[in-house]
């Protein structure tokens, strides 16, 4: 980018004139016909329209800190890269509204002005961003205000959440969820480049007990705003499940550094271990130990697999532990096929798979029936999300507390230089071990939840594409975090439920996200900077980033 | 006897297949040791480009004279994708972490599968409804065209049958071997290649392309996978979207067996691989059901015990 | 690098979006609005649950189709007064968890009678429990898992799990043991081998016809199987052919049983393949060649009637112009929604809401009778279909061509 001139004293004008073209154009008419929640009418925003304004909001206030009222928060905030993020963002979603356009009404002359106009915006701001060099800007994160006003902006930030949340769950055209979707990804991104983020995460680090409170009393309130449907609910608790698994996932790949491509068998195993110890007629072990049980030996089922996969990793590392994890995954799916009585002993009654798995019940109260909770219904969906609540809760509970201790260095160290570390006196092959059985055990664990609430354990839903799913919510999300594992989890569970008028070309869009992935942003969404720096290590500017930050989080 | 005899025919048949796929493995694998996850997908798309060639220049015929046209039709289909990949997504990724270059393995290969299973009777996806050569939905199977000679009456020696189509395999994995021994150590190219496959660095000091190389090493790779492609088409009669996931696991297995990085070791890694999955379906505990976890299970264990493979090969650090 | 790619990415996507959409119309009526008509009509929905995604959905979208076909013909009868029937397809890309996701969705729409689906016996489980629930009528063209209708015991103590499910496709226990008769009595096979690709259907299949062979005093000389994924079965086939059976019993479908016929015929075993209805499909005799002459399958109904009603539903299939053909399961499917829709006929004639016809729909199942596209489709006290007759077809001069007809008992 060096290549192109710098030229700061127009790219302020630019970015005011963009973003108010960006307002302006909500307030306009996109479209001929009365599509995708109607964006044809004018001063009335919806969907799209009020997207535009939402982007265009931020861009002016970008554009403010680069030119004029609000220029002395430049020296926290870089706004070149936050115009040039925003700006493309803005870009791709006009183009993108045009191409849903043209796909609903049959012709791009359908587009009305107000489309064309944030078009033209977007490219704005995107130059003014470019024209803009980059500052170096001091971390805002030290930046306190009030107690109490840090406390405020937390619980608008949380309620803002939820209601996104919400709001998405809501929308049921397949191209305004693609756009909305497409809006946040890219005011995050904005956030985190200008470094506004970082100011979010210095208020919550400040006040880390009431932010988790909060979060935690949404997520739990989340339930009771569905007035009893269950439809969202069953997609929650498919995404919990699967974020659970994929947690544990990245203790072994974020972690550890370890490439797993055969992690599904655990969840697979602790799914066994639920319906072969359940209630039901097809269950084909006879001890019915209460579910707490079941649950730690799914655990623990799991965790003895991990622990047989790790150990070869005591002799290879790198690509052929991706290999050996892909072969085992296969194997684990090929036997529980043939352990069904004839070619093996009677175990999983193979293909069938094992049905009716009858809904859990602690202490008489069962998770089958719809319960009526502070006069709100909390049905058979919502039930299971708790449990799974309470499940992943203590996923990220066992997950920080390793990350941020000496185990969880000793990781890194194996993940960053493996020889190093063990010059170090880290035990590699124990810690090794310790990341396949530990992760392992979280899968585990999920899975026997998993067989309660689908009713049903069959061989053919741990294929390797599953474990290919596992992984890119990883990948997607940002290795070795938390916050992108769920995010991932929640993209990769959630889009195909809302986006089913991709119907046959899901998973093409899926190989392609992939790739697309890989190229342009290796560390994920949500990255940790450690990662980050891996992925982009003639970054300077980052490296001295994280030299701090580790020699702040060692005092 | 006549038995055991049998199951090495037909050990070699299916082994010169995986022989022929594990090749592309190795070659690239010895020059920047990635492993091409989506090569088993190479493979399936040269099969389609047989196929495309019979519909679009001779639909129906079936004679001898078409064989070398479908031959080249595949490879040019497998050369053109396997080229546009290494461009496009793995060579921005050559000095990534390795987990980068994997997982965008892993995303071609559901990409490529998916655009043959749901394009190939709709090429513009879902924007027109033009099929101007009247392929055939691959959602399911699809049936792969004839060639008169080779898809025919199977001889019999004395109780052991040949079929026509498995001499063809083995007819073509023998060609190959010979042509990429030759290529290899007495061209100017493939010396370079060894050249780079030992010191990439000091090749480039050299005066050696090698992004060239490294191309070629790919175009080498799908010009055999192409190969196996038809040769599946004959044997079996008839091709589908997903049998590069199967058939490119056990490519790799055979390649790590023969010592990955090897090219003779492929060839010999491919045949015994063959081998011993025929003869464990007879011989082997549990039988067919059995089959292949005993070949996921020799993967696991060459690549503990043995990592170098049979042939061995130069000992690498995969870190 | 990163920014540029960013670029190029935007502007790429902007020429293509403009080289697509170059030439287009003003004005919506591209398409769509044909059925606005009627505007005052009451709307009632079958649901359809199969894979209409991935590797399955050939089969999915089979189903899919052919119910759109069955509603499309029963809205344009009139025979359900100011109802008229939308068809509400969900995708579950043949994995239990999903299927649960289309069933709660379907069972929240108050529309909602009745279900075609699923394909999977896998996912048939989970999506049970939840329709019935919902008192919605479920109706499989495909599932073959015999527990599903009559318990965890079939055969011993049969005991309905679920009084909303139904299926029009037989189970695997009359297939397999008129199969078997036919052989050992009918064509004199006293010795065979049996392969089963380790799916519900296919196994289950082999399963009770073994059982049936072997009551009978036939002798199974092996018994093999294959990985549905590969379509190598040379060393299978010579393991088979040493033990020379006069015959080879496949339980399975046809993309993997007309390669195996294909190669047992090139291999050196010439003896008849036989299947069920997974295999009598047109396309076994394309897939399989000149070598399937002599295979045998077996099919529910008589010849004449499931040949001609069969072929007018392929006719009217294919006139309707669906986008993907009808595949094995589009006639079941066919027959599951007339079935439904023949009850609704009852169920909806004094209801005012769908929700309260819902619990009449499920009643109304137990009398619906009639000739189908499949043959006579009526179902039993477990909800099975009732049909017995059962036929057994050849491969004879490139078309499947039927041989023996008889009712099982």
């Amino acid at each position: 980018m060096s290549k192109l001139s710098h030229n700061p004293r127009l790219a302020g004008p630019l970015a005011l004139a963009g973003s108010v073209l960006l307002i302006v154009s909500g307030l306009l008419s996109w479209s001929y016909e009365p599509i995708l929640g109607d964006i044809s009418v004018r001063f009335w925003p919806v969907t799209l329209q009020v997207y535009a304004i939402v982007m265009g909001v931020i861009a002016l206030l970008l554009a403010l800190v680069a030119a004029g009222p609000l220029g002395r928060w430049s020296q926290h905030i870089d706004p070149a890269r936050g115009l040039r993020t925003m700006g493309v963002t803005a870009a791709i979603f006009a183009v993108t509204t045009l191409v849903a356009i043209t796909h609903q009404t049959g012709g791009l002359i359908n587009a009305n002005e107000g489309v064309w106009i944030a078009l033209v915006g977007g490219l704005l701001i995107a130059a003014a961003g470019y024209l803009r060099p980059e500052t170096k800007v001091l971390d805002p994160a030290e930046i306190a205000l009030p107690a109490w006003l840090e406390i405020i902006v937390i619980a608008l930030l949380v309620g803002l959440g939820l209601y996104t949340a919400q709001y998405a769950l809501k929308q049921t055209d397949p191209w305004v969820l693609v756009l909305l979707v497409g809006m946040l990804i890219g005011v995050t991104l904005t956030a985190t480049r200008s470094n506004m983020a970082s100011w979010v995460g210095g208020v919550t680090m400040r006040h880390q007990r009431v932010f988790l409170l909060a979060t935690f009393v949404v997520v739990l309130a989340f339930p009771f705003t569905q007035g009893g449907s269950e439809a969202n609910l069953n997609i929650a608790g498919n995404v919990l499940i699967f974020a659970a698994t994929a947690l544990g996932l990245n203790i072994v790949v974020g972690l550890a550094g370890l490439l797993d491509l055969g992690y599904i068998a655990f969840l697979g195993a602790g799914a066994y271990v639920g319906a072969t110890m359940s209630y039901s007629a097809f269950a084909t072990i006879g001890w019915k130990p209460p579910f707490l049980v079941v649950m730690l030996i799914g655990g623990l089922v799991s965790s003895i697999l991990g622990l047989i996969i790790g150990s070869p990793t005591l002799r290879v590392s790198g690509d052929y532990l991706a290999i050996v994890t892909l072969a085992f995954g296969e194997i684990f799916r090929l036997a529980m096929f043939n352990l069904d009585g004839q070619s093996g002993p009677m175990i999983t009654r193979g293909s069938n798979g094992i049905n009716a798995i009858p809904d859990l019940n602690f202490f008489g109260f069962n998770f089958g029936q719809t319960h009526n909770i502070l006069g709100i219904d909390i049905p058979r969906a919502g039930n299971y999300y708790f449990v799974l609540i309470a499940l992943i809760v203590f996923v990220i509970i066992v997950f920080t507390h390793l990350n941020n201790s000496r185990i969880g260095r000793g990781w890194v160290a194996i993940r960053e230089d493996e020889r190093a570390a063990e010059a170090m006196g880290v035990n590699v092959f124990g810690l090794k071990i310790l990341a396949f059985a530990g992760g392992a055990s979280l899968a585990g664990m999920a899975g026997t939840v998993k067989a309660h609430m689908d009713q049903a354990v069959s061989p053919d839903s741990y294929i390797f594409l599953e474990s290919a799913f596992l992984l890119a919510a990883v990948v997607l999300g940002g290795m070795g975090t938390v916050g992108g594992v769920l995010i991932g989890a929640a993209i990769l569970k959630f889009l195909p439920e809302k986006l089913r008028f991709l119907d046959d070309y899901r998973l093409l869009m899926f190989g392609l996200v992939l790739v697309v992935m890989m190229r342009v942003r290796p560390e994920g969404l949500i990255a940790s900077k450690r990662r980050q720096l891996e992925f982009h290590d003639d970054d300077e500017e980052l490296a001295e980033t994280v030299v701090i930050d580790e020699l702040e989080a060692a005092k | 006897m006549e038995l055991v005899a049998q199951q090495i025919v037909n050990g070699l048949t299916i082994g010169s297949l995986y022989a022929l796929i594990a090749v592309g493995y190795t070659v690239v694998y010895g020059i920047i040791q990635l492993i091409n996850f989506a090569h088993g997908e190479i493979f399936m798309i040269g099969a389609f480009g047989a196929l495309s060639t019979s519909l679009i220049l001779f639909p129906g015929q079936t004679a001898l004279w078409t064989l070398p046209l479908i031959l080249i039709g595949a490879v040019a289909a497998a050369v053109a994708v396997a080229v546009v990949m290494e461009r496009i997504a793995y060579r921005p990724l050559r000095n990534a972490p390795r987990l980068a270059p994997l997982i965008t393995a892993i995303g071609i290969s559901v990409f490529l599968q998916e655009l043959v299973r749901v394009g190939y009777n709709d090429p513009t996806l879902f924007i027109s409804d033009a099929n101007p050569f009247d392929f055939p939905s691959a959602k399911q199977k699809v049936v792969f065209p004839r060639v008169d000679g080779i898809s025919g009456e199977s001889f019999d020696l004395g109780g052991i049958i040949l079929q026509r189509p498995a001499i063809f395999t083995v007819a073509c994995l023998a060609i190959s071997a010979i042509w990429l021994w030759y290529y290899i150590n007495r061209t100017r190219s493939g010396r370079a290649m060894q050249a780079v496959s030992q010191d990439p660095d000091t090749a480039r000091l050299m005066g050696i392309n090698v992004d060239r190389i490294i191309v070629t090493a790919f175009a080498i790779g799908a010009a055999l996978a192409a190969v196996a492609g038809v040769a599946y088409g004959l044997q079996t009669t008839n091709i589908n979207f997903k049998m590069g996931f199967i058939y490119g696991l056990k490519a790799f297995t055979a390649a790590v067996l023969g010592g990955i990085g090897n090219i003779q070791g492929a060839v010999v890694g491919g045949l015994v691989l063959g081998i011993l999955e025929s003869i464990a379906i007879q011989y082997f505990p549990g039988g067919s059901p059995w089959k292949d976890i005993w070949a996921f299970s020799i993967l696991i264990l060459v690549l503990v015990f043995r990592p170098q493979g049979i042939m061995g090969a130069k000992v690498v650090d995969r870190a | 690098m990163n920014r540029r790619s960013v670029i190029s990415t935007g502007a790429t996507l902007l020429v293509a979006s403009m080289a697509l959409t170059a030439c287009g119309t003003r004005g919506g009526d591209s398409g769509g609005s044909g059925d606005a008509g009627g505007s005052g009509d009451k709307v009632v929905k079958i649901g359809v649950i199969s894979p209409l995604s991935g590797d399955l959905s050939a089969l999915g979208l089979g189903i899919q189709h052919s119910v759109e076909l069955a509603a499309k013909q029963a809205n344009e009868s009139g025979d359900l007064g100011d109802w008229k029937i939308e068809v509400a397809p969900e995708d579950d890309e043949g994995k239990p968890e999903v299927g649960k996701n289309a069933a709660s969705k379907l069972a929240s729409d108050k529309d909602v009678i009745g279900v075609v689906g699923t394909l999977n016996s896998s996912v048939a489980g989970p999506v049970q429990p939840i329709l019935d629930k919902a008192k919605i009528t479920m109706v499989s063209p495909a599932n073959t898992n015999p527990t599903l209708t009559r318990g965890a015991k079939p055969v011993d103590a049969p005991a309905r799990t679920y009084d909303n499910y139904f299926r029009t496709c037989t189970t695997d226990d009359v297939q397999g043991p008129f199969a078997a008769r036919y052989l050992y009595e009918k064509a004199g096979i006293k010795e065979l081998a049996t392969v089963h690709d380790k799916k519900t259907y296919g196994q289950g299949l082999v399963d009770a016809f073994s059982a049936e062979y072997k009551k009978l005093g036939g002798k199974i000389v092996a018994a093999e199987t294959i990985n549905p994924d590969e379509d190598k079965f040379s060393a299978v086939v010579s393991s088979l052919k040493a033990k020379k059976p006069k015959a080879v019993y496949y339980g399975g479908e046809y993309p993997q049983a007309a390669p195996l016929s294909q190669q047992m015929k090139a291999g050196g075993l010439d003896v008849p393949l036989m299947g069920g209805d997974g295999i009598f499909s047109g396309e076994y005799i394309k897939l399989a060649g000149k070598g399937s002459a002599g295979d045998l399958a077996t099919s529910v109904g008589a010849p004449t009637e499931s040949l001609e009603a069969g072929k007018k539903f392929l006719d009217d299939y294919k006139a309707a112009g669906y986008s993907d053909p009808a595949e094995a399961y589009g006639a079941y499917a066919y027959d599951a929604a007339t079935a439904i829709i023949n009850a609704m006929k009852v169920s909806l004639k004094d209801a005012e809401t769908v929700e309260d016809a819902r619990q009449a729909t499920i009643d109304a199942m137990k009398d619906v009778s009639f000739d189908g596209v499949t043959g006579k489709v009526a179902f039993d006290e477990y909800g099975d279909t009732k049909t017995r007759i059962l036929t057994v077809y050849e491969v004879k001069g490139g078309a499947w061509k039927d041989v023996n007809t008889e009712e099982f008992k």
